[in-house]
């Protein structure tokens, strides 16, 4: 979590500088996510969550027309910011054990290719666990426990 | 004077190795030389256009800091130079402007050593985390009853190196749009339409652009893969770059998002001419047929339904009971449950995934319709969980690409017989559909025409204008157990008609109507019926206006793939101002003679200030 909060200290800087001089209005996607949280990185987060089942993502996405920032988001959270904005979405694809969704995740946290088919039965089977609650910052706990769990899967903990 | 040297060495550490201003006038002197100002790489990364009235050109680019010069927006020599002194500059503006140095230091060679070379630390890292291997043009489809979303809307795809097409989400989306919150989609459009808002480019990820178009919208996404060598798409990239902090005054129709995203990816390569043909109309589906026309400029298509679409597939392949269940769950009828136990596994996960994606169509477009609709979606899934089989998702045929549609512009050729006389018609329409064009590339039912315009000869009467009909939108959004939308439409402008003092004044006229529509299984037909009511102004009206109430019902059917016909009937009374009760029943058809070439035959019998007449008539329709 730590890590998170540093990256979003180093992005704001580079987003404040793209805006540039014109002022006509900031990233919707990017000042919602970070505006006015100097707190630590789970409520970040869980300002977009709101304890819905993901479905604020939503409110945020009506607000991006005003972007001018560059928008890059770096890697080290950009698990985390994928599981945000696709909660619900990524809980559809686990459901069924497969999906565009499931497989971007996987790439993200580096799942090797023989390891795909377990990642994706994991996730499936444990379901249940791994949503039993609503923010971002619990989802991926729960995640790296049910994978912690798993002779297999244990190393990709380190990936959320 | 050494001492001075030093001095501005210590304030200004750039200039410590730069401080060689002969060097500016060199590199002056050999871009006029070399006319750099007259390139078209030039002219494109500053986005010049020539100017409508007159000689000379304009930047399209409307904030300051875009300019190097105070003449740079309309003399492409002096931001030139310019550029080239800003680049020596103690603020260097090497890497605000890091396309155009590429390009000139192409041309002109930099000496390393008289001008040094900014790093640009922040633009390596975005460029770094973009890690562009490709770019792909995004068209989100037209959203039914939505009539400012009906042009569809593009975006550009950065494709990273390490992605495929099963990670395409985590690419970062190009999106060139107005600036602003109004919700308001009548403002928004009027609004549009005069510049009043700023048009900006952002980055952002691709994922979120999807959820947005594809999960809450529910618009087709088509990719269209771009065959753009390395050093192409680095081009974009850079002027990309340079584009972000700017803006453009946004216009509805010609210079808007698709026009702008056309100006950013014509960089690529210096033949590239892209927004040429969209200088007066830019539609977003014709900028995409652009792209498509280019020899081998277009790799690869990807089509990608939206959630509507793929629920709409999966119920149209379960069977009466599945549907029932599928509904029933998604609704949280306890019941369901106990029925769904009766099904074989592969069943029992094709419906629990169907009411799970239907739910949230539901809670995307506002009517939930359950207690607490996301613990009933979570529900669902765990429910879906809990069942041994693999995805049932439909596969579903690639429809139609939208560059493969009739052209959006219109012109009819007829001839025909009104009430015992002759006439010729010359018909015209700036654009986009009507429910009688062919469907292929556009979505069935969703009309919407700019421009209507026909001019009638008779013999008795000379040459008139028949009808000018400015706006003309019809949406005819089938409902079935799972999809309630509402049909309408709304027209307004000027047409002919036979008014009580006998004359055929051209009135115009406002109106609009609310309904239903109904689809047949294997969409070879549709039925509708609309209330409608209708506002009426000339000076030969009784009393200068009309204002009537009535109805319209139809049904449009294909018999074959290239014929269509539409029988209807409307009718109204007129109840205030001018009193009439008008009335038409009659039929119209289509057959393509191919993709833009279409005849039309139309009859009609219309009771119209007492008269009654019919009427009929045959053109040739050509699309461009």
């Amino acid at each position: 979590m730590k890590k998170l909060l540093i990256a979003v200290a180093i992005a704001l800087p580079a987003s404040a500088m793209a805006a540039g001089e014109n002022n006509i209005g900031n990233c919707g996607w990017g000042s919602k996510l970070f505006d006015g949280q100097s707190g630590i990185a789970p409520q970040v987060l869980g300002a977009t969550t709101n304890g819905t089942f993901g479905n604020q993502t939503f409110a945020i996405t009506s607000g991006t027309s005003g972007c001018t920032q560059d928008g890059a988001v770096k890697s080290n959270w950009k698990t985390a910011l994928f599981i945000d904005g696709n909660k619900e979405m990524l809980a559809r694809d686990m459901s069924v054990g497969s999906g565009e969704t499931l497989d971007s995740l996987a790439h993200l946290m580096g799942v090797e290719s023989q390891d795909r088919a377990a990642f994706n039965r994991v996730a499936k089977e444990n379901l249940w666990k791994i949503f039993s609650a609503d923010a971002t910052a619990d989802i991926m706990a729960n995640f790296r426990q049910v994978l912690a769990a798993d002779a297999q899967l244990a190393r990709y903990t380190a990936a959320l | 004077m050494h001492r001075l040297l030093l001095f501005l060495a210590v304030l200004f550490p750039a200039f410590a190795a730069a401080a060689d201003p002969g060097y500016l006038s060199e590199l002056v002197a050999r871009s006029r030389e070399q006319k750099l100002a007259q390139r078209p790489e030039w002219r494109k990364l500053v986005h010049y256009e020539p100017n409508l009235i007159g000689p000379g050109v304009h930047g399209l680019l409307d904030n300051r800091a875009f300019y190097n010069s105070p003449q740079g927006k309309t003399d492409p020599r002096a931001e030139l130079e310019a550029t080239l002194a800003a680049f020596f500059a103690p603020d260097s503006k090497q890497c605000a402007f890091i396309a155009r140095r590429a390009w000139l230091d192409e041309e002109l060679k930099f000496d390393r050593s008289r001008l040094p070379i900014d790093d640009c630390p922040k633009f390596r890292e975005w460029h770094d985390a973009l890690n562009a291997a490709s770019l792909t043009l995004v068209f989100a489809s037209a959203y039914i009853n939505n009539p400012s979303s009906m042009y569809g809307h593009t975006l550009l795809r950065i494709d990273a190196r390490d992605q495929n097409e099963r990670t395409r989400l985590l690419a970062y989306a190009v999106n060139s749009a107005a600036t602003t919150d109004e919700q308001n989609g009548l403002t928004f459009a009027i609004l549009g339409l005069i510049g009043g808002y700023p048009g900006t480019f952002s980055v952002l990820p691709y994922y979120i652009k999807v959820r947005e178009y594809s999960d809450l919208e529910n618009r087709d996404l088509w990719e269209y893969q771009l065959a753009l060598k390395a050093e192409e798409v680095e081009r974009v990239v850079r002027h990309l770059w340079e584009l972000l902090p700017a803006y453009y005054e946004y216009y509805f129709f010609d210079e808007n998002c698709a026009y702008h995203l056309l100006g950013l990816l014509q960089v690529a390569r210096p033949e590239l001419e892209l927004t040429k043909p969209f200088r007066w109309w830019a539609l977003p589906s014709d900028t995409v047929r652009a792209l498509a026309r280019q020899p081998g400029l277009v790799a690869n298509v990807v089509y990608r339904p939206a959630n509507a679409t793929l629920i709409a597939a999966r119920v149209e392949s379960m069977s009466k009971e599945e549907r029932g269940i599928a509904k029933e769950l998604s609704q949280g009828k306890p019941g369901a449950r106990d029925a769904l136990r009766g099904l074989r596994p592969d069943e029992q996960a094709a419906v629990l995934e169907t009411a799970h994606d239907y739910l949230n169509y539901r809670r995307a477009t506002g009517k939930a319709g359950a207690a607490d609709p996301a613990a009933l979606a979570k529900d669902l899934l765990l429910s879906r969980s809990a069942v041994d089989a693999p995805s049932q998702a439909p596969r579903l045929k690639t429809p139609p690409r939208p560059d493969e549609g009739h052209g959006t512009s219109r012109v009819g050729f007829g001839a025909g017989r009104r009430d015992g006389q002759n006439f010729q018609e010359l018909r015209f329409r700036a654009t986009y559909h009507d429910v009688m064009d062919t469907d292929a590339g556009y979505v069935k039912g969703a009309q919407i025409q700019f421009f209507d315009t026909a001019f009638r000869h008779y013999a008795d009467e000379g040459t008139r204008l028949e009808r000018f009909i400015p706006v003309d939108i019809l949406s005819l959004a089938p409902r079935n157990d799972f999809f309630q939308p509402l049909s309408w439409r709304v027209a307004g402008g000027w047409q002919r008609k036979f008014v009580q003092n006998g004359k055929e004044p051209l009135v115009a006229g406002l109106d609009g109507g609310a309904g239903a529509t109904w689809e047949s299984r294997g969409h070879k037909a549709m039925v509708y019926g609309l209330a409608e009511g209708a506002l009426q102004a000339h000076h030969e009206l009784d009393g200068g206006y009309s204002i009537g109430a009535g109805a319209r019902i139809g049904a449009l059917v294909d018999p074959t793939p290239r014929w269509r016909i539409n029988a209807y009937a409307s009718g109204m009374r007129q109840f205030l101002g001018e009193r009439d009760t008008p009335a038409t029943i009659g039929v119209q058809n289509r057959v393509a003679l191919g993709r833009d070439v279409a005849l039309r035959l139309d009859f009609a019998r219309t009771r119209e200030a007492d008269r009654r007449f019919n009427a009929g008539s045959l053109s040739l329709q050509v699309y461009f």
